[in-house]
C-alpha cells in the first residue's frame, strides 16, 4: 500500500478549514483519528508494507496524527465543545420572574434633592403637618391681617391650639414652620433640611393642587453671607440640572427673610421654548425678627434659608404637564419612573 | 401694578430701551409679568410684593426706575392748598382707625368729562373715564398712591362726616349698586343720620358724585391697614383703595393726595376752594434712623464696598445718609413703610448693586450639626426597596377624604379631624385610616381596565392631637404577570403577610398577628398585627359589602395598614457571626392531620420546645384543605432540621428527638401522621 502523504496533510488541512461546529469536528477526528480511522488504517498498513517503507510508513502516520491533533486542537477552541443537549433557546422570549415595583416619582424627585443637600453636610428632620398658628405664621415675621399672608391661604381645623386660645390648629401652609420648631428647640450650628406635604385651599387645575411637596432649608450659624447662599443654591442646581444650567437670583419679598430672592433657571436646559426664565425656588437670609421670635440672643447668628416645590421641580425636570398625575396613581402613570 | 411707559415719562425719561427696562425692573424685584401695547402706549404688568406699596403708583415706580437707571425724576409740583381751616368739617370718633384725615371742600363745581389726554392715561391702567371729579381722584390715586373719595357736599346730612365704626343693622348701597350689611368690625364715613362711605374701600351710592353735582367734599385719609383688610375680607369687596390701604400708605401722602386732587378740581372743574378741615389723631411720624454697620453689610453680602459707593445708591433711592466712622446712618423717605431694620436697608444695596453680582461661594458648614436620628427615614426607605422589590409601586394619595369615603368603607363611626375651611366636601375630614385612599385608587385603575394592582403608600393618618406615619399595602388581581411561574391564578392575603414579614425581618421586629373585629374585613381573612403586645395594624380581605359600596366588582382586594411610628423609633438589632456548621444536617419530613382550628404556630413551638438543642429549625411545606381529609382536619407537611455545630449527629440521638416531638404532638393536638 502506498501512502501519499503529503496529499493526504493537504486534505486534512482543507477540511480542517471548512469545520464549523463540535459535530463536524468530530467526524474529522473520526475520520482520521477513530478506531476506523486513517491513521489507524496506516498503522494497520505496517504488517503488510516493504520492510524498507517501514519506517517511513510508520513516521508518517505519527506525523498524520500529529497534525490532525494539532488541527483539532486549534479548531476546538473557536468552537464550544460543550455537550450537545439538543435544546434550542428562543432567547427572544422575555426572561421570567417578577417586575419591580416602582418608587413613586415624587418620592424620587425629593430623595436626589435630599441627597443632594445631604452629601453637602445637611441633616434631614421631618416636622409635623398640622401647626399652630404661630409657628406658620407670627414666628416667621406674617402678623395676622398682613397682604403678605395673602401668598399662604390656609385650612384650619376643626380642633383649638392648646398653645393659643382660641385660636385653631391649622395644616401648614408651607414648610417653612419647620424653621421655628426646629430653632425653638436646638441652638446653632445647624444646616437642616425639612421636607414634607403642605396646604392652601387652591382650587385644583393642571398647575395647582391643594396638597402638595414642598423642601425646606436653613443653615444658621455666627457668621452666614449672602454668597454663600449663591454658592450652595447653584452647586444645588447644577447637581440637580446638569452642569450647563444658567440661574439667576431676583431680588424678591418672603417676610421671613431679608434679603430675599427667587431663583430662576434658563428654561432651554429644559428644552422649553415658550419662556426664557423658569422660577424654582425662593431664598434669602433669614430676617433677624425670625431668629428673634425663637429666642436667640439679638445679633448673635445669622442664617439663610429656602424652599422649593417638589411637585414643580418634578414637573420641569421631567416634562410632567398636570400636577394631578402625581396623585391620581393611574398605574400606567406610576409604572413610568 | 400696570405701569404706563406713555405716563412714566411725564416724570422720567429712563433713556434705555423697553427690554433693557423689563429686564432691569425684574432684576430689582419688580417682576415683569407682561407687556401690553394700547394705542401708542406701552403697559407694563409689574407683580408688586407685598412690601412696596411705594410701587403701586407711578411716582413711585418712576423713583424706581430713576434709581435703576440713574436718570433724574421729575415730580409734578404740588403746591399745598391754602384755604381756611374748617375744624367742624371733620370729625373721628374712632381716632385708632384713622390717623390722619383730611377734607377739603370745593364749591362751585361743573361735572364733566375729564380732558382726553386724562382718558387716555387712566385707560392705559385699565380704568374707565367718569366725569372730570371721579377721574381726577382715580388719576391721582394712580400717580401719587394716595386713595381719594370725592362726595357731594350737598347730599351729607348736615354738611359733616365723622369716621366711626358701623353700627350693628346699619347697612349701605355702595358705588357698585350693592347693598351691604355692615357691623362693628367695619369703619364707615358717615353724615347726620348714615353711612356714606365704607372707609378705605368704597363710596355710597347716595353721596356720589353726578352731573348735577355743585358742591365736592374731598377725602384724604389714612386707615388703619389690618382694619381695612378685614373689612374687605368680611365685605368679599375689594378696591384699588382697599388694596393700597392694607399694604400700607404713606401718612405724607395723605396731603400730598390731597393738595394734588385740589389743584386740578380747581382747574379742571371751575369751582374754588371753599376751606379745608384736618385732623391727625397721632402724632406726625417722626422720620426713622437706622444705624447699619459697613461692616455688617460687608459680612452679610461677602464683598468690600465703600461708604461712598452706599450712600450713592441709597441717594438715589430718596434715602438720606450720614457716614461716621464706619456707620451709616440713613433716613429712609416716608414712602417707603417696608424699611425699618438695618437688613432692609442692605437689601437695598444688594439689590442696587444686583443680587447676579453678588459674589458666590460655598458654605462652610461645621461638623457640629444638630443631632437627627436617621433611623426613621432609613426604616422608610428600606419599606420602600422591600415593597418595590416584591413588585409593589408606589402611590402618593391626598390626606384629605369626605365622609362619604367613611361609610363606604363601613367606617362611619370613626372620628375624624374636621377642616374647618374646606374647599368643598370632597374635603372635609382629615384621613384617620389610609384605606379609603387606597380604595379611590383601584376605582380609578379599575376604571381604566387596570385591574392587576399591587400599590403601597407611606403617608400620615390624623387625630385629634398628632399624626402618625401610616404603611398601606394593597394587592388584588393576578398574583404574577409571568404565568409561567403561577401556581395560583390570584392574590391571596398570604401574600401580603408575606411582604410584612419580609419588612419586618430586614428591620427585625418581631410581629404576632391576633384576631381583629374591624368591620371592613372578610371575618375569616383578617388579622391584627401586634408589635410588644401593642396592636399597630391589621391585614385582611376586604368584606364583599364594603367593596360594592365602591363598585368594586368581581376581584377580591387585600389590604394591610398599619402605624409606623412604633416600629421607626426601633433601634434595630446588632448582629453577631454565628459559626456556620461543618457537620451535616438531618432532615426529617412530617406530614399531619390536625383539626383545623390549631394553628400551625402551635406545631412549630411544640416541635421547638420538644427538639432539644439538636432541632435547628422546623420549616413549613405545605398545607392540605382538600376532601381527602377526615372532616374539620387538615393536613399539614413540614420538616424538621437537626444539626450539631461541634459534631456529627448519631441516627439514634435524631430518631429519638424525632419521636418526643412526634408523640406530643398526638399527645397535645391530637395530630395523626399521614
Amino acid at each position: 500500500m502506498q501512502w501519499n502523504f503529503q496529499e493526504i496533510h493537504q486534505q486534512a488541512q482543507t477540511e480542517a478549514q471548512a469545520i464549523n461546529s463540535p459535530q463536524a469536528l468530530e467526524a474529522f477526528r473520526l475520520k482520521y483519528l477513530g478506531k476506523k480511522g486513517l491513521v489507524a488504517a496506516v498503522f494497520a498498513s505496517l504488517g503488510t508494507a516493504d520492510p524498507s517503507q517501514k519506517a517511513a510508513i510508520g513516521k508518517g502516520a505519527n506525523d498524520l496524527r500529529g497534525l490532525v491533533e494539532g488541527l483539532i486542537a486549534a479548531k476546538s477552541a473557536g468552537i464550544s465543545t460543550a455537550k450537545v443537549s439538543g435544546e434550542q433557546v428562543d432567547f427572544s422570549l422575555p426572561g421570567t420572574g417578577e417586575v419591580l415595583g416602582h418608587t413613586h416619582i415624587l418620592t424620587q424627585t425629593m430623595q436626589e434633592i435630599i441627597a443632594v443637600f445631604e452629601q453637602m453636610g445637611f441633616v434631614t428632620i421631618e416636622t409635623p403637618e398640622i401647626e399652630t398658628e404661630f409657628n406658620n405664621f407670627t414666628g416667621l415675621n406674617i402678623p395676622i391681617d398682613h397682604p403678605s399672608r395673602d401668598a399662604f391661604d390656609t385650612f384650619y381645623l376643626d380642633a383649638e391650639d392648646p398653645s393659643a386660645q382660641g385660636r385653631r390648629l391649622l395644616l401648614r401652609s408651607h414648610t417653612s414652620p419647620g424653621q421655628v420648631r426646629i430653632m425653638k428647640q436646638h441652638k446653632p450650628p445647624m444646616a437642616v433640611i425639612v421636607p414634607g406635604r403642605v396646604y392652601r385651599p387652591d382650587a385644583v387645575d393642571a398647575s395647582h393642587s391643594f396638597m402638595f411637596h414642598q423642601i425646606e432649608g436653613l443653615l444658621v450659624d455666627e457668621k452666614v453671607q449672602f454668597s454663600e447662599l449663591k454658592g450652595l443654591l447653584t452647586e444645588f442646581c447644577r447637581r440637580f440640572f446638569g452642569p450647563k444650567v444658567v440661574m439667576r437670583f431676583r431680588p424678591h419679598f418672603f417676610p421671613f427673610t431679608e434679603p430675599s430672592a427667587e431663583v430662576d433657571i434658563n428654561a432651554e436646559i429644559l428644552g422649553i421654548q415658550r419662556k426664557k426664565w423658569l422660577e424654582i425656588l425662593g431664598c434669602g437670609m433669614v430676617n433677624p425678627k425670625v431668629f428673634e421670635a425663637v429666642g436667640y440672643p439679638k445679633g448673635k447668628y445669622k442664617g439663610f434659608a429656602f424652599g422649593m416645590g417638589v411637585e414643580r421641580m418634578a414637573m420641569l425636570k421631567y416634562g410632567i404637564n398636570d400636577i394631578r398625575l402625581f396623585y391620581e396613581n393611574d398605574a400606567r402613570f406610576l409604572k413610568q419612573f | 401694578m400696570k405701569l404706563s411707559l406713555g405716563w412714566l415719562k411725564d416724570y422720567i425719561d429712563p433713556k434705555i430701551s423697553t427690554e433693557e427696562l423689563i429686564e432691569r425692573l425684574t432684576m430689582a424685584g419688580l417682576e415683569v409679568e407682561g407687556v401690553e401695547y394700547i394705542g401708542k402706549d406701552i403697559v407694563l404688568e409689574i407683580e408688586i410684593t407685598p412690601n412696596r406699596p411705594d410701587c403701586l403708583y407711578i411716582l413711585g415706580l418712576a423713583q424706581e426706575i430713576g434709581a435703576i437707571t440713574g436718570q433724574a425724576v421729575n415730580p409734578p409740583k404740588i403746591k399745598s392748598a391754602k384755604t381756611a381751616q374748617l375744624k367742624e368739617l371733620i370729625h373721628i370718633e374712632s381716632k385708632e382707625d384713622c390717623s390722619r384725615y383730611i377734607g377739603t371742600l370745593i364749591k362751585g363745581v361743573q361735572i364733566k368729562d375729564a380732558p382726553p389726554e386724562m382718558k387716555v392715561r387712566l385707560a392705559s391702567l385699565g380704568i374707565n373715564a367718569i366725569n372730570n371729579a371721579v377721574d381726577i381722584t382715580n388719576f391721582v390715586l394712580m400717580e401719587t398712591g394716595q386713595p381719594l373719595h370725592a362726595f357731594d357736599h350737598d347730599k351729607i346730612a348736615g354738611g359733616k362726616i365723622n369716621v366711626r365704626r358701623a353700627k350693628a343693622g346699619e347697612s349701605i348701597v355702595t358705588l357698585d349698586g350693592i347693598e351691604r350689611k355692615l357691623d362693628s368690625s367695619i369703619l364707615v364715613i358717615a353724615d347726620a343720620q348714615k353711612p356714606v362711605a365704607i372707609a378705605g374701600i368704597m363710596g355710597g351710592r347716595d353721596s356720589q358724585i353726578t352731573s348735577s353735582t355743585k358742591n365736592i367734599l374731598l377725602e384724604s385719609a389714612h386707615f388703619d391697614m389690618g382694619l381695612i383688610r378685614r373689612a374687605s375680607r368680611t365685605l368679599g369687596l375689594r378696591s384699588d383703595s382697599s388694596y393700597r390701604f392694607e399694604r400700607n400708605v404713606s401718612f405724607a401722602g395723605v396731603a400730598i393726595g390731597s393738595d394734588r386732587a385740589t389743584e386740578l378740581l380747581l382747574q379742571l372743574s371751575g369751582g374754588q376752594l371753599s376751606g379745608r378741615g384736618e385732623i391727625l389723631s397721632k402724632a406726625k411720624s417722626v422720620a426713622i434712623k437706622i444705624k447699619v454697620k459697613v461692616s455688617d453689610i460687608e459680612s452679610l453680602l461677602g464683598l468690600k464696598i465703600t461708604p461712598l459707593k452706599i450712600k450713592t445708591w441709597l441717594s438715589r433711592l430718596g434715602f438720606k445718609v450720614t457716614a461716621k466712622a464706619g456707620v451709616l446712618t440713613v433716613t429712609p423717605p416716608a414712602n417707603r413703610v417696608d424699611i425699618g431694620q438695618d437688613v432692609d436697608v442692605i437689601e437695598e444695596i444688594a439689590r442696587m448693586i444686583g443680587f447676579d453680582h453678588l459674589p458666590s461661594k460655598l458654605p462652610t458648614i461645621k461638623a457640629a450639626n444638630i443631632p437627627v436620628n436617621k433611623r426613621p427615614r432609613e426604616i422608610k426607605d428600606q419599606i420602600r426597596r422591600t415593597l418595590t422589590a416584591g413588585g409593589i409601586d408606589e402611590i402618593i394619595t391626598h390626606s384629605m377624604i369626605n365622609t362619604k369615603a367613611l361609610v363606604k368603607s363601613n367606617m362611619a363611626d370613626m372620628p375624624a379631624l374636621r377642616i374647618f375651611n374646606p374647599l368643598n366636601q370632597d374635603q372635609e375630614l382629615m384621613r384617620p385610616v389610609i384605606l379609603p385612599s387606597f380604595l379611590q385608587a383601584v376605582v380609578t385603575n379599575f376604571n381604566r381596565g387596570q385591574k392587576d394592582l399591587r400599590i403601597f403608600e407611606i403617608g400620615k393618618t390624623y387625630f385629634k392631637d398628632k399624626e402618625k406615619e401610616t404603611l398601606g399595602i394593597l394587592l388584588t388581581g393576578r398574583r404574577t404577570h409571568d404565568w409561567r411561574l403561577s401556581k395560583k391564578d390570584s392574590v391571596e392575603v398570604l401574600d401580603l403577610k408575606g411582604n410584612l414579614e419580609r419588612i419586618f425581618k430586614n428591620i427585625s421586629v418581631s410581629v404576632i398577628y391576633g384576631k381583629t373585629e374591624m368591620q371592613v374585613f372578610d371575618p375569616g381573612c383578617a388579622a391584627s398585627i401586634i408589635v410588644d403586645g401593642k396592636q399597630i395594624g391589621v391585614l385582611g380581605k376586604i368584606d364583599r359589602k364594603a367593596l360594592n359600596n365602591w363598585d368594586i366588582k368581581n376581584q377580591d382586594i387585600y389590604f394591610a395598614g398599619l402605624h409606623l411610628d412604633e416600629i421607626l423609633s426601633k433601634p434595630g438589632k446588632f448582629v453577631r457571626y454565628q459559626a456556620i456548621s461543618e457537620f451535616p444536617a438531618i432532615i426529617r419530613d412530617v406530614s399531619l392531620a390536625v383539626k383545623k382550628e390549631v394553628p400551625y404556630k402551635k406545631i412549630e413551638e411544640i416541635c421547638l420546645q420538644q427538639g432539644g438543642d439538636i432541632l435547628r429549625s422546623v420549616q413549613f411545606i405545605e398545607q392540605y384543605l382538600g376532601d381527602k381529609i377526615q372532616s374539620g382536619h387538615k393536613g399539614l407537611v413540614f420538616s424538621c432540621h437537626y444539626q450539631s455545630n461541634i459534631r456529627t449527629l448519631r441516627e439514634d440521638e435524631v430518631n429519638a428527638a424525632h419521636e418526643r416531638i412526634l408523640q406530643a404532638l398526638t399527645r397535645d393536638l391530637g395530630a395523626v401522621r399521614r
